[in-house]
């Protein structure tokens, strides 16, 4: 274990940026979890993941980061606390800014690796399903497939935000990964193994890890496209009827916004696709208009 | 909201619509009360001079209610900055519908005011700022009645604020966060009414004031603005009170250790100017904003 970075701190210990290399030599892959303090399910990967390597010998190096934003991480704060903050607005950083820019500039300057892999949970109001998202092509999607998570969401966004970890390791070059699995403020167990086990197949096909693992769980290829999104129309208390990774067909009950006093029905929900949910509204209390399941076409 | 209650984002209008159209916006975050006691202020007067004015004048006292009523910078439950969410989008959730629908009935508007007080954990001098190359909104802000006319040059979070949304703005700050301070809405609203005023739309006999007593701002670009950071973690206790002069060497404040009082760091000024933002709030990390310097003249 070694630590990266290092910053003093009133009232108590010094902030540390600590990771685990294993490894040596080409090609070489950084793993980074827990920009955002209260996503925990990348944590429970990464320490997996650590784990594994601990007792296989690598063609390659990995550096694995199980947790960037400790502070928040130990007051349950998605942001840094000092400052409220968010790690991942903040780069490219500056060695001479603030704390989260000078975390963000220590980061970026240490994962200078082949491919990089940042891992998130939904927020702690939604789960999704342990998932992959690239560019619409390139490289990335390939690794991405390689991964076998149960989805792959080609989609442009992440790389156009230069201000975020995966549009700055884009812009240096580097292949980035964005990994989502679970929900925020929680610790999804089985969803952090899976992510665990995409992350030793992406090894496994590089070359890295002379080990196969388990076969792939690849359900869901898709870009926007094929996913169906479903918003409530009205605030109210959202009851729902499936969770994430049920499989469903046109006309399935999804669940119901129903009145806060009393529980009368105030809006329905069926699926009009076929697919796989793959994201899950989990907080009851829903505002007008916002997202609350999606459901994405399975491949053939 | 989910229990059905409605909450309303209010604007005023005043004039008689023959002639520009100016707008002032307060409260764009929750933790901002002078901003929202200068639109009082602003809404009071024109009311008592309505039948005088030529064009019209749309106040929008307060646009994020919810964080107001908790007097905290985001909206809540959603947690997010209003001013990183324009332009908005039409169908989705609260704070996006906000942002749209505020950009959309700004349509038109020929000078866009921005009143904010200051950072929650800063007092600031009475200032200005403008969008570098807004020539029209520079010579408007002249008569802001503020010390200090800052020429910004966008940064890359500035897309996404409000005042980016409209070529002709004009962010007015003073106070401390978060709190009322005796005089700044005073000076503030004097300074939108002299606006007003030299739009044409605020006849000279309905201003409270002599046009004499309106400040004479400096006009300053990024270049000018130092900004000072702790390089220890540790309490920051000032030596100086904002906008007061100093010279190249002179100290700002002192850096302690929280438990000892030991001496940390002394920050001292760069340049010779004045103290345009000054840390009230003392717990800092290294790499913490503690004060700016503006550099201008001594005898300003």
């Amino acid at each position: 274990m070694s630590e990266v970075y290092r910053l003093d701190a009133p009232y108590r210990g010094a902030y540390k940026l600590e990771r685990l290399t294993f490894g040596s030599g080409s090609p070489s892959i950084s793993v980074v979890a827990g920009l955002h303090g209260n996503e925990l399910n990348g944590l429970h990967t990464c320490n997996i993941v650590a784990a594994l390597l601990k007792m296989i010998r690598l063609n390659g190096t990995v550096h694995i980061y199980p947790s960037i934003n400790t502070f928040g991480m130990d007051q349950g704060t998605k942001r840094w606390p000092l400052d409220d903050q968010d790690i991942n607005k903040a780069f490219p950083g500056d060695p001479e800014g603030s704390a989260v820019e000078r975390i963000a500039h220590a980061l970026l300057e240490s994962t200078d690796t082949d491919i990089c892999i940042d891992i998130h949970s939904a927020s702690p109001l939604m789960r999704e399903i342990p998932q992959v998202r690239v560019p619409f092509s390139g490289k990335e999607v390939e690794y991405a497939r390689a991964m076998g998570l149960p989805m792959v969401w080609r989609r442009e966004g992440d790389r156009l935000d230069t201000t975020g970890l995966i549009g700055a390791w884009r812009s240096q070059g580097r292949a980035a990964l964005h990994l989502i699995g679970g929900r925020g403020a929680t610790l999804d167990v089985a969803a952090s193994r899976t992510m665990a086990n995409g992350i030793m197949r992406l090894l496994y096909n590089l070359g890295v890890l002379p080990v196969p693992v388990d076969a792939d769980e690849n359900k869901v290829d898709t870009t926007k496209s094929g996913v169906e999104y479903i918003y409530g129309q009205v605030g109210g208390f959202w009851v729902p009827e499936v969770r994430v990774g049920d499989e469903v067909k046109p006309g399935h009950l999804l669940g119901k916004i129903t009145e806060v006093v009393g529980g009368g029905l105030l809006q329905e929900f069926r699926a009009e696709s076929a697919g796989l949910v793959v994201t899950a509204r989990t907080y009851p209390v829903v505002h007008a208009q916002e997202l609350l399941i999606r459901i994405a076409a399975i491949m053939e | 909201m989910p229990t059905g209650e409605r909450v309303d984002i209010v604007r005023r209008r005043f004039g008689n619509g023959e002639g520009p159209r100016f707008a002032l916006v307060a409260g764009v975050r929750g933790d901002t009360p002078e901003g929202i006691r200068v639109a009082h202020k602003v809404c009071a007067h024109l009311q008592e001079h309505n039948s005088a004015l030529t064009g019209t004048v749309d106040i929008y006292p307060c646009v994020n209610p919810l964080a107001a009523h908790r007097g905290i910078r985001r909206w809540p439950f959603f947690d997010q900055d209003l001013n990183r969410r324009f332009p908005g989008r039409a169908n989705a959730h609260a704070p996006d519908r906000v942002a749209y629908r505020l950009v959309e009935d700004l349509q038109g508007i020929d000078q866009l005011v921005e009143v904010r007080g200051a950072h929650s954990a800063f007092t600031e001098a009475l200032q200005a700022h403008i969008r570098k190359g807004d020539d029209n909104s520079l010579e408007i802000a002249k008569h802001a009645n503020v010390e200090v006319v800052w020429e910004r040059t966008p940064g890359p979070s500035s897309p996404s604020t409000l005042v980016y949304q409209f070529r002709d703005s004009i962010v007015l700050e003073g106070g401390t966060g978060n709190r009322l301070t005796s005089g700044v809405a005073n000076d503030l609203t004097n300074g939108v009414l002299n606006i007003l005023n030299v739009m044409g739309i605020l006849p000279d006999e309905c201003l409270p004031f002599h046009w004499a007593g309106v400040a004479r701002p400096s006009v300053v670009g990024d270049d000018s603005v130092y900004r000072l950071r702790s390089e220890m973690g540790g309490l920051f206790l000032p030596k100086v009170k904002p906008w007061d002069c100093v010279k190249s060497g002179d100290s700002i404040g002192d850096v302690v250790d929280p438990i000892s009082g030991r001496q940390l760091q002394n920050i001292v000024a760069p340049v010779e100017g004045r103290v345009l933002a000054l840390r009230e709030q003392p717990v800092v990390l290294p790499g913490t904003m503690v004060a700016r310097v503006v550099r201008v003249e001594p005898n300003v």
